[in-house]
This record gives structure tokens, C-alpha cells and sequence, in this order.
């Protein structure tokens, strides 16, 4: 019985420039695939449900507009009512995340979420977003200072919780993700371990007729768990956390007019 | 580009280029969905949520009209009630007037009748006397010619006779002279 846990599998690679690192080699691998389905059947989609809207809704349109105004409403709750044009981006992300963690149920493709790639450079583009919007609101020395507050002392400490959130932000979705699938993949082994001690004493044609017994059911459970449960709670999470992080960064406009005045 | 049959990315490893492509499809599908799904339904939403306010708040003052023309109406049908009560009144009191004054009138009539048929049958009566008074003069002169047998001169007989006639009238008796 052998038992791997690996990163993504490489498709093929493209090799840009010879003997650099990082950047040198395109590797097409399960993630960039997943993702790309994702996306694509999400586009899709969007487009067959909102082919026709109407003042008066079909069922499929109530379901959609609920779904679109309780994002709206969770928004406006969460970072503010003048914030609401990051509706869009939040869903986009939420869905990208639940259906990029979803995919990898159907074994076909792995969950595009279990790679760390994926989930930084979600979070990163959070930090982005949060850096664009304090050095628009503070200015850029504003920005720079606002690592010295509430005094000096404090200036490493926020500076590494500045980089912590990205990376904290990154690895709780892929750790969850990914070592959801590697504790699947242990239990089935385990399980084929558990199945081979009861009947490997059967003789072969007779064990090759259940050979995993096992492994009927017991996962299904701990699936609903490990997938469908952490799918939605780490799209949460993760949007949550960017929804906070560029809520605080982008304050009101009163309070940006009256932090303006203090400095 | 080179083809693996069996080759895997770290488990826990970052690859700058599938940051790239998770960043673009992220991107890509913000796009995409910002314009085919969230804006349009969000429209949607907005625009019944405009028509359902604007619904009610027509719904609103229809109902405020209706108030008020209600009022006014009863308004009217009190006013209505009032004046049809003093119509009424007015047409009862009217009535009774005239009933007064054809009573008035009967009784006036009656009256003025009565007082007529008394002065006549009072004229019957004093023609009557005349009458019988004349005759009975005539009589008790021829009596009286009878009697002495010769004539009486008549003038001076009557103005006595009248003169008996007349105390009878008083109601005392004439004395003989």
C-alpha cells in the first residue's frame, strides 16, 4: 500500500527562460485547470441565469436575487454602506473559493484551493486592495506612519502583522483545504489497511469481489465534513477577513475627512 | 514544452505563475460576473424595490384622497340630514299656521253667519209685529166702530191704539186715558 501526498499534479511545462529561477518555467498543473473550469463554468453560469430578468421573477431568479442582495446586504453590514461596490469582487471571490474548493469532490479535478499558490494570491490581492486604499486615504507617508501608531516601539510588530495577514490569511484556506484531503486520503488508506487485514486471507478471486468494503460510506461522512462544510466556512472566512481588512482601510468619508484634519 | 507523465508540484509550495493565472482568473471572473450577474439582478432588485415604493406611495395617496372625499361626502350627507330636518320643520309649522287660519277663518264664517240669521230672523220679527200690530189696530177700531156704532175717527184711534201697543211692549199696562 502506498500512500503519496502530493502537490498538484504537472500537466506539462513551458520553459520561458532557461536556468531562472521562479519565473523561468510555466508549469500547467491540476490547479491552473481547476481554476480555469471554475471559472469558465461560473462565467457560464452567470449567463444562463441571468439570460432573463424580469420585474417579476421566475423561481431561478428569486433564488439568484436573494443570493445577489444577501451578498449586498453582508457587504454593506460588514465594511460599510459606501464600500458596496466591492460587492462584486467579494462574491467573485467567495464563489471562486467554494466552487475552486467544491471542484476537487469530483476527483476529476483537484480543488483548486488546496494549492497555496491560489489562496496567496487571493490574499495578496487583498493587501493590495488594502495598501491602495490606505495610501489613497492617509497619503503615502500617512501609510508609512501609520506603523509607528499607537507609538513608536510597536513599528516591527505591525509591520510583521502587516505581512502575517496575507500569509495567515493564505495558509488558513489552503491548510484547511489541503489537509482536509490529506486526512481523506489517509482514512481511505487506512480503511484499505482495515480491509485487508479482515479478507486479504480470502482467497484472490474471492477478495477481488470486495476489495473495499471499507471504504463504502465511512468517507461520505467525514466528505460532508472535510469538503462541503470547510468549502463554505473558508470562502467565509477568507472573504470575511478581506471584507474587515479593506473596510478598516477604507473608512467612511467622514472619518477620512476627520483623520485628515488631525495629521 | 516537455510532457510528465508522473511529476507533482511541492505540497506546500508557491508557483509564481499559477499565482499569476489564479490572480487573472479572479480577475477575469470579477469582470464577467460584475456584468453579467451581480449588477443586472442588483438593477433588478433596485428597480422593483423603486416600483414597490412607488406602488405604495401611490397606494398611499390614493388612500388619502379617498379620505378625504369621504369626509367630504359625509360631510354633505350630514349637511343633507340637517337641511332635510329643517325643510320638514319649516313644512310642519307651515302647516300648522294654515291649519289656525282655516279654523280662524270657519269660525269667523260661522260667526258672521249666525250674527246675518239673527238680524233677519230680528227684522222677520219686528215686520212680523208691524204686521199684526196694524191689523190689530185695524180690528179694534171696526171693534170699537162695531161697538159705539158710529165713526170713530180713525187717526186719533190708531195713535191711541199704538200707544196701548206700545206699553205693551214695555211690559207695563197703558193707563186708560
Amino acid at each position: 500500500m502506498d500512500l503519496s501526498i502530493t502537490g498538484p499534479k504537472i500537466y506539462f511545462s513551458i520553459t520561458l527562460f532557461k536556468d531562472v529561477p521562479f519565473i523561468g518555467v510555466i508549469n500547467v498543473t491540476q490547479t491552473m485547470v481547476s481554476s480555469f473550469v471554475v471559472m469558465v463554468a461560473l462565467i457560464v453560469a452567470a449567463y444562463f441565469l441571468t439570460r432573463h430578468l424580469t420585474i417579476r421573477p421566475s423561481r431561478t431568479q428569486v433564488l439568484v436575487e436573494k443570493g445577489v442582495s444577501t451578498l449586498y446586504n453582508f457587504v454593506g453590514e460588514t465594511m460599510g454602506e459606501h464600500n458596496l461596490r466591492f460587492a462584486p469582487y467579494i462574491g467573485a471571490l467567495f464563489l471562486s473559493s467554494v466552487c475552486g474548493t467544491l471542484i476537487g469532490m469530483t476527483q476529476i479535478f483537484r480543488a483548486a484551493t488546496a494549492d497555496l499558490s491560489t489562496t496567496l494570491a487571493w490574499a495578496l490581492a487583498t493587501t493590495a486592495i488594502v495598501w491602495f486604499y490606505k495610501i489613497k486615504n492617509q497619503g503615502f507617508l500617512g501609510f508609512l506612519k501609520g506603523f509607528t501608531e499607537p507609538i513608536a516601539v510597536m513599528t516591527p510588530m505591525n509591520i510583521v502583522s502587516e505581512i502575517a495577514n496575507p500569509i495567515s490569511l493564505a495558509f488558513r484556506h489552503f491548510g484547511n483545504i489541503a489537509g482536509g484531503s490529506v486526512l481523506t486520503a489517509l482514512i481511505y488508506a487506512a480503511l484499505a489497511a482495515l480491509n485487508n487485514l479482515f479478507f486479504g486471507w480470502l482467497p484472490k478471486a474471492v477478495f477481488a469481489v470486495f476489495p473495499t468494503i471499507f471504504q463504502v460510506g465511512i468517507p461520505a461522512f467525514l466528505s460532508i465534513y472535510f469538503d462541503l462544510f470547510s468549502a463554505f466556512v473558508q470562502a467565509l472566512v477568507f472573504c470575511l477577513l478581506t471584507m474587515v481588512y479593506i473596510g478598516e482601510a477604507n473608512p467612511p468619508p467622514a472619518e477620512v475627512s476627520a483623520d485628515a484634519a488631525k495629521n | 514544452m516537455e510532457f510528465f507523465l508522473n511529476s507533482f508540484e511541492e505540497f506546500v509550495g508557491v508557483n509564481f505563475w499559477t499565482m499569476i493565472f489564479a490572480w487573472c482568473n479572479l480577475l477575469i471572473l470579477y469582470f464577467f460576473l460584475r456584468k453579467l450577474l451581480f449588477r443586472p439582478v442588483k438593477d433588478m432588485i433596485d428597480k422593483r424595490q423603486k416600483e414597490i415604493d412607488d406602488l405604495y406611495a401611490d397606494a398611499e395617496e390614493k388612500r388619502t384622497s379617498a379620505g378625504e372625499l369621504k369626509a367630504t361626502y359625509e360631510e354633505k350627507i350630514a349637511g343633507a340630514e340637517e337641511e332635510r330636518e329643517e325643510i320638514l320643520r319649516t313644512a310642519v309649522r307651515k302647516a300648522q299656521l294654515r291649519e289656525e287660519e282655516i279654523l280662524h277663518e270657519a269660525d269667523e264664517t260661522a260667526r258672521r253667519t249666525l250674527r246675518r240669521a239673527e238680524e233677519q230672523a230680528e227684522q222677520e220679527k219686528k215686520r212680523a209685529l208691524n204686521e199684526v200690530k196694524d191689523e190689530v189696530s185695524g180690528m179694534a177700531i171696526d171693534i170699537a166702530a162695531a161697538v159705539i156704532g158710529r165713526d170713530v175717527d180713525r187717526e186719533e184711534h190708531e195713535a191711541m191704539i199704538d200707544d196701548f201697543i206700545r206699553h205693551m211692549d214695555d211690559g207695563d199696562t197703558p193707563s186708560a186715558s
